[in-house]
């Protein structure tokens, strides 16, 4: 054990979380219920207090030509499925639903795109 | 002075049609032989197949290997910053060439193994580096294939040369795009670019099939034949200085101001408006285009040499003007496919007339390569100026007033060549056809 100064840190807590437990979303596929391809996660929106609030989903186009980027509810997204690298993320809206909702810009308000029906504040759901 | 080889300041009063006239060699005409022809043709068709990968579909690639916005955005800042400084040196290498064949093929090779690198390691350092070879090779690679064209068959027979040129180009792009598309949605994003890289293998072997000695090397870099009556000027600031040029350059900046942003911004209308059929419908216009550049480029190339230059570029201005006030109005996501026929009118002519033009006014000076530069760096300065400003608009006025914004600027361009753009078809060019047919 090397000798340890008078004013350093404490060690940090470490947390273990199991290989299937917890995955990275960044550029993960997202799908609707049906299936439908809706694209892949290039952002997460964060609120000044730190709850994550919804995700930026790159969506649609052909070789990366015509496709937008929408911001879609955290809570409308189910994570249930993903055990391993290849597995996608289910949105619970539709490809129309998607299609038809404004662009995300930054430093811009943003429209949140919810599930119908669930679009609620982040506490309500545990 | 490292690039005037001959000083020679002859009474010369810069007018293009001399030296053109001058150039007509009495017996010199080439006659470059088949395999040549034919393996320039595929060439051609595999490098754009090769270039397809490359485009916006590295955002899409890079977004699946967990990178941010910040640093794709980054990388392709950097690659087009590299794509833009690097055409004129790109075209005075070509000048400067022993061996276009040569270049091209060590041009060909980076990209392979710049796909290669892209698929195998997409980690910042590597994109970068390959991103900033990727766009330096491109910088050699387009004044090659014209300056091999002009080698090949000489100033006489460029005009349908380039169009069959721009035929093999277009199809070699929607192909790619179809073949890339499926294995994007069949296999990964990674594997685009493994098919990237083993197109770069058939594009090897088609530029091998052209005879080294068929390319006259005086001739790729616009210089006179020996015989001719009266030699160029091969002094820079002549060519430099030549008012066609620089009415054609920026001509062209106004042509990629108008033309760039307008696909995308009609791409992203088409996936907000429909939802089943998006990604189909954004296939169909890139495709779309590329189909009509097919059919119709030989007959631009044969065109330019019956009618003239400037009712060709008429017509391509017009078509961009006329396509700008249509994605303004029309609001039918199938309708808006349609529309991109007139993409593929104004595709069909530039392809053509940008080499074409430059060759006309660059022929005699040894500095054609050179010239393709300087219209290239105004073709990307306008493309970039152009995504930026549609999208601003876009983002403050709706999509409606940044179509007719464009279409603006296509019309100056319209009025640029009507009221000062000159004639560049060389005169006595077709009293020689008729003689020689």
């Amino acid at each position: 054990m090397p000798v340890t100064p008078k004013d350093a840190a404490p060690p940090p807590s470490v947390t273990i979380i199991g290989a299937s437990d917890a995955h990275g979303v960044l550029g993960r596929d997202v799908r609707s219920a049906a299936d439908e391809d809706m694209g892949r996660i290039v952002d997460v929106i964060v609120d000044r207090d730190g709850h994550v609030r919804a995700a930026v989903i790159d969506f649609g186009g052909f070789l990366g030509v015509g496709s937008r980027k929408i911001v879609v509810d955290w809570n409308a997204m189910r994570f249930g499925k993903i055990a391993n690298k290849k597995d996608s993320i289910t949105l619970e809206l539709t490809k129309a639903q998607v299609a038809a909702a404004p662009e995300y810009k930054e430093d811009t308000p943003m429209v949140v795109l919810g599930a119908s029906g669930s679009l609620q504040p982040l506490q309500a759901i545990q | 002075m490292l690039l005037s080889r001959k000083p020679n300041h002859a009474v010369r009063d810069g007018h293009v049609e001399q030296h053109n006239v001058a150039a007509l060699p009495p017996a010199g005409i080439p006659a470059p032989s088949r395999q040549s022809l034919r393996g320039l043709d595929w060439f051609i068709f595999f490098l754009a197949d090769v270039q397809t990968g490359f485009g916006p579909f590295i955002a899409v690639y890079l977004t699946t290997q967990k990178w941010t916005q910040v640093e794709i955005g980054l990388v392709l800042s950097i690659g087009g910053i590299v794509a833009l400084i690097g055409q004129m040196p790109g075209g005075a290498i070509i000048d400067a060439a022993k061996s276009e064949r040569l270049v091209a093929a060590l041009a060909i090779a980076t990209i392979g193994v710049c796909a290669l690198a892209y698929a195998a390691m997409p980690v910042f350092a590597v994109v970068v580096t390959a991103a900033t070879l990727h766009a330096m090779a491109s910088c050699v690679l387009g004044p090659a294939i014209a300056a091999i064209s002009l080698g090949l068959v000489g100033p006489l027979a460029i005009g349908e040369r380039l169009g069959r040129n721009a035929r093999f180009a277009s199809l070699g792009n929607g192909v790619a795009a179809a073949v890339m598309g499926t294995a994007g949605y069949l296999l990964s994003s990674r594997s685009v670019f493994l098919v990237t890289f083993l197109l770069a293998i058939p594009t090897l072997i088609a530029l091998s099939r052209i005879r080294e000695e068929e390319v006259d090397i005086s001739r790729c870099h616009g210089e006179m034949p020996r015989e001719a009556p009266v030699p160029g000027d091969t002094n820079v600031w002549h060519l430099i200085r030549q008012r066609p040029l620089i009415v054609f350059a920026l001509s062209v900046l106004l042509l990629q101001l108008a033309n760039a942003a307008m696909m995308p911004l009609m791409a992203s209308a088409v996936t907000a408006r429909s939802s089943q059929w998006a990604t189909v419908l954004v296939a169909a216009c890139i495709i779309v285009p590329q189909a009509i550049v097919a059919l119709l480029s030989p007959t631009v190339g044969r065109k330019a040499q019956a009618w003239g230059r400037r009712p060709l570029l008429l017509i391509g201005f017009g078509a961009l003007t006329i396509r700008g006030l249509l994605f303004a109005t029309v609001r039918d996501p199938y309708l808006l496919v349609a529309v991109q026929v007139f993409d593929g009118i104004t595709a069909a002519v530039f392809a053509v007339m940008i080499p074409l033009i430059v060759a006309d006014v660059a022929f005699g000076s040894g500095h054609f390569n050179l010239a393709q530069g300087i219209v290239g760096t105004a073709t990307g300065i306008g493309a970039s100026l152009s995504t930026a400003l549609g999208g601003y608009v876009s983002d403050k006025f709706g999509n409606a007033t940044a179509f007719i914004g464009l279409s603006g600027v296509a019309a100056t361009g319209l009025l640029l060549i009507l009221l000062v753009m000159p004639e560049t078809r060389p005169t006595g060019m077709t009293v020689t056809k008729e003689m020689a047919g």
